[in-house]
């Protein structure tokens, strides 16, 4: 799990091109959008992606992004569960 | 004042304006649909040409070379060939100028180009449009996302008023691509079944092809018309200074626009609003609100999307024919696809097609980099009109005066005259190293394109010494920038993420920046401006284009003080900015 955290903390810098981050500046149990990394509804969109390129997950909307999109820490839960690659 | 002499629809539904309006009055819409358009890998609901027939309707008009031209260019053709004959025009007179509105003009052509390079470039198309017509002079591209149909006829306006042309023959025109739709999918913003307008359950947009054609003219106030004459009144375009994809909750850039054309003019003359109603939730709640801001919620409110679909740079004319027509024959369409209308604010949706009160209607129309436009027209009636002084044709103020210059080339950063950044020898990122050079902090900037960092750099640069209210959104700004390849620069990135079946992930991230216009949209944010934002595309810069921008915007638009005006291009690896910023000489 530490290592998925780590390696979704670098996908998430390099695909939103978060400018000076590094994965320790992220906290895997705040919340990504909001207040968290200040990201938008296009860097949603963008998370979507990533899902379904890196790890074969389809999500039909931004919608139910919202839920899996929380934090890092829930975002590795839920590509733990149901990756298919 | 402006008005039409001739105007055509070229639609999947029908090839005149009237055949268009006799169908959609009857129902009629070719959206439907397709398990797997153009390679996509999701279905899609998409109103398309039949190819054959608009290759008949293109036919009748040359002798031979019909494969020199492509679906979007022979669509312009047979709209504009339609319109002009009705206005009985020689098209081929100096004082006849050429307006295109398109947002992504040939660019389905980056996936297989059987045609020369440039023609990937929107004022290559606009040149073969205009050369079809032995047309001597430059056309206009308008490039301004879903507002572009809309823009191009205040453009025209500003043309007629204050260029020296004498007719101005706009042509919208779309066609549709796995290049456009894969992006909206990847938006999540498209619907699978027909879109509903305004509607509780809308879930997003269809997208549709069309060409469109209004050729105007100018005439004193005195001038008499044929009854049943569109007359442009007003119009207006204001940017949310919000987000470079999502409306303004608060419909501020629309509502401004709006109160703008519709200044002085009695609202009881106002038969219908004819909405951009895209479907998209966003979209119409933002309508919705802008609407009741404007205390126009009584009034008929339609959208024809579940017509036509969102025909995008064709929308703006297409829906302005139509509501004349709609007019002219004192109806309010309706709304097909909508059930139960449900937004934010209630608004009056006009769901069935019913009696229209009055010869005015309003056109409203908003898009990506925050743009909003709304165009006030009315439908001549000699018996009913009452007398009407809104165009003035002289200029009344002095030139602005050009306070503040930026140059960005592949080499150096040349502010005010003075070179401010050297590229390096070892440099990797030029945009990146100006950015740390001038000690911008926005961690917004590394999420642009190329062709928005080059025009954000150099208003930031612009505006650093400049004493003025950074805090609240000022509707005195405007910014209105021009160059060659338009978003040439991203759409090339785009493509490289849907070009291999095998590795097909559209980006939203890079395909929201395959408008040209978005880089006004950063600006205005940036800068909090909330004025006009106005994108062109011209083969290259002439003097003389920049000085007439900036002479015609401050024209039209007496409330504002400062312009940031210029070239920004960004194409294959060569920067090319040179923007200045010009204050009203008060």
């Amino acid at each position: 799990m530490e290592d998925l955290i780590l390696e979704l903390k670098k996908e998430i810098i390099e695909v939103l091109n978060l400018e000076g981050m590094t994965p320790a500046d992220i906290d895997e149990n705040a919340p990504l959008f909001g207040e968290g990394l200040g990201l938008d509804s296009i860097d949603a969109l963008e998370l979507i992606v990533l899902m379904e390129k890196n790890y074969g997950i389809k999500l039909a909307n931004s919608d139910e992004g919202k839920e899996i999109f929380k934090s890092v820490k829930v975002m590795a839960e839920y590509i733990n569960a149901h990756r298919t690659k | 004042m402006i008005y039409s002499i001739g105007d055509s629809i070229i639609s999947p539904i029908a090839m005149t304006s009237q055949g268009n309006f006799e169908a959609v009055s009857r129902g009629e819409s070719r959206l439907q649909y397709y398990e797997q358009a153009f390679g996509l890998q999701e279905p899609c609901f998409i109103s398309l040409f039949d190819e054959k027939r608009l290759d008949n309707a293109f036919s009748a008009l040359v002798d031979f070379g019909i494969g020199e031209y492509t679906k979007m260019e022979k669509a312009a053709i047979v709209a504009a060939n339609q319109a002009i004959e009705e206005a009985n025009i020689a098209a081929d007179r100096r004082d006849v100028i050429f307006i295109l509105s398109t947002t992504k003009g040939n660019v389905d052509l980056l996936e297989h180009n059987p045609y020369e390079p440039e023609r990937l470039y929107l004022w290559r198309s606009a040149q073969i449009i205009a050369e079809f017509f032995d047309n001597p002079n430059t056309p206009i591209v308008v490039s301004n996302a879903c507002i572009s149909g809309c823009a191009a006829q205040i453009a025209a306006a500003n043309q007629l008023r204050f260029g020296g042309y004498k007719y101005a023959v706009v042509v919208g025109a779309e066609t549709l691509s796995k290049f456009v739709i894969s992006g909206f999918q990847s938006f999540k913003a498209l619907s699978k079944e027909r879109c509903m307008p305004f509607d509780a359950n809308r879930r997003g947009l269809n997208l549709g092809e069309a060409a469109a054609a209004i050729v105007y003219t100018i005439g004193d106030d005195s001038t008499s018309l044929p009854d049943n004459t569109l007359i442009l009144r007003a119009g207006a375009i204001n940017n949310d200074a919000n987000h470079i994809s999502g409306p303004s909750r608060t419909g501020e850039g629309l509502l401004r626009a709006v109160d703008k054309a519709l200044q002085g003019f009695d609202p009881a003359r106002i038969a219908f609003i004819n909405a951009h109603g895209t479907a998209t939730p966003y979209n119409d709640d933002m309508e919705s609100v802008a609407i009741t801001r404007a205390h126009l919620q009584d009034k008929p409110v339609n959208s024809l999307k579940g017509y036509f679909g969102h025909t995008l740079g064709a929308a703006g004319v297409l829906e302005t024919i139509m509501a004349h027509q709609a007019v002219k024959n004192q109806t309010v369409i309706g709304t097909l696809g909508t059930e139960n209308p449900g937004t934010v604010n209630e608004v009056n949706v006009a769901l069935q097609n019913q009696e229209a009160h009055g010869n005015a209607f309003v056109k409203l129309i908003s898009g990506f980099g925050g743009s909003n436009a709304a165009l006030l027209l009315e439908n001549y009636r000699n018996s009913a009109m009452p007398e009407e002084t809104r165009y003035t044709t002289s200029l009344q103020r002095a030139m602005p005066q050009r306070i503040a210059t930026c140059q960005i080339t592949n080499k150096n950063v040349v502010a005010n005259g003075n070179t401010l950044v050297t590229r390096g020898a070892t440099c990797e990122n030029w945009m990146a190293d100006i950015y740390r050079a001038i000690g911008m902090q926005y961690p917004k900037f590394f999420k642009m394109d190329n062709l928005c960092k080059a025009g954000t750099l150099a208003a930031e640069i612009l505006l650093r010494d400049i004493d003025f209210d950074r805090e609240t959104v000022k509707p005195d700004w405007a910014v209105v920038l021009m160059n060659s390849a338009s978003s040439l620069d991203d759409d090339r990135h785009y493509q490289t993420t849907i070009q291999d079946p095998d590795n097909y992930y559209p980006s939203p991230a890079v395909f929201v920046y395959t408008l040209a216009n978005i880089v006004t949209g950063e600006i205005a944010i940036r800068h909090k401006i909330g004025g006009e934002s106005s994108f062109y595309v011209f083969p290259s810069l002439a003097a003389e284009t920049e000085q007439q921008m900036v002479r015609q915007t401050f024209e039209a638009n007496p409330e504002l003080t400062h312009i940031i005006c210029g070239w920004v291009d960004y194409d294959e690896g060569k920067c090319d900015v040179r923007m200045s910023l010009f204050e009203a000489d008060v």
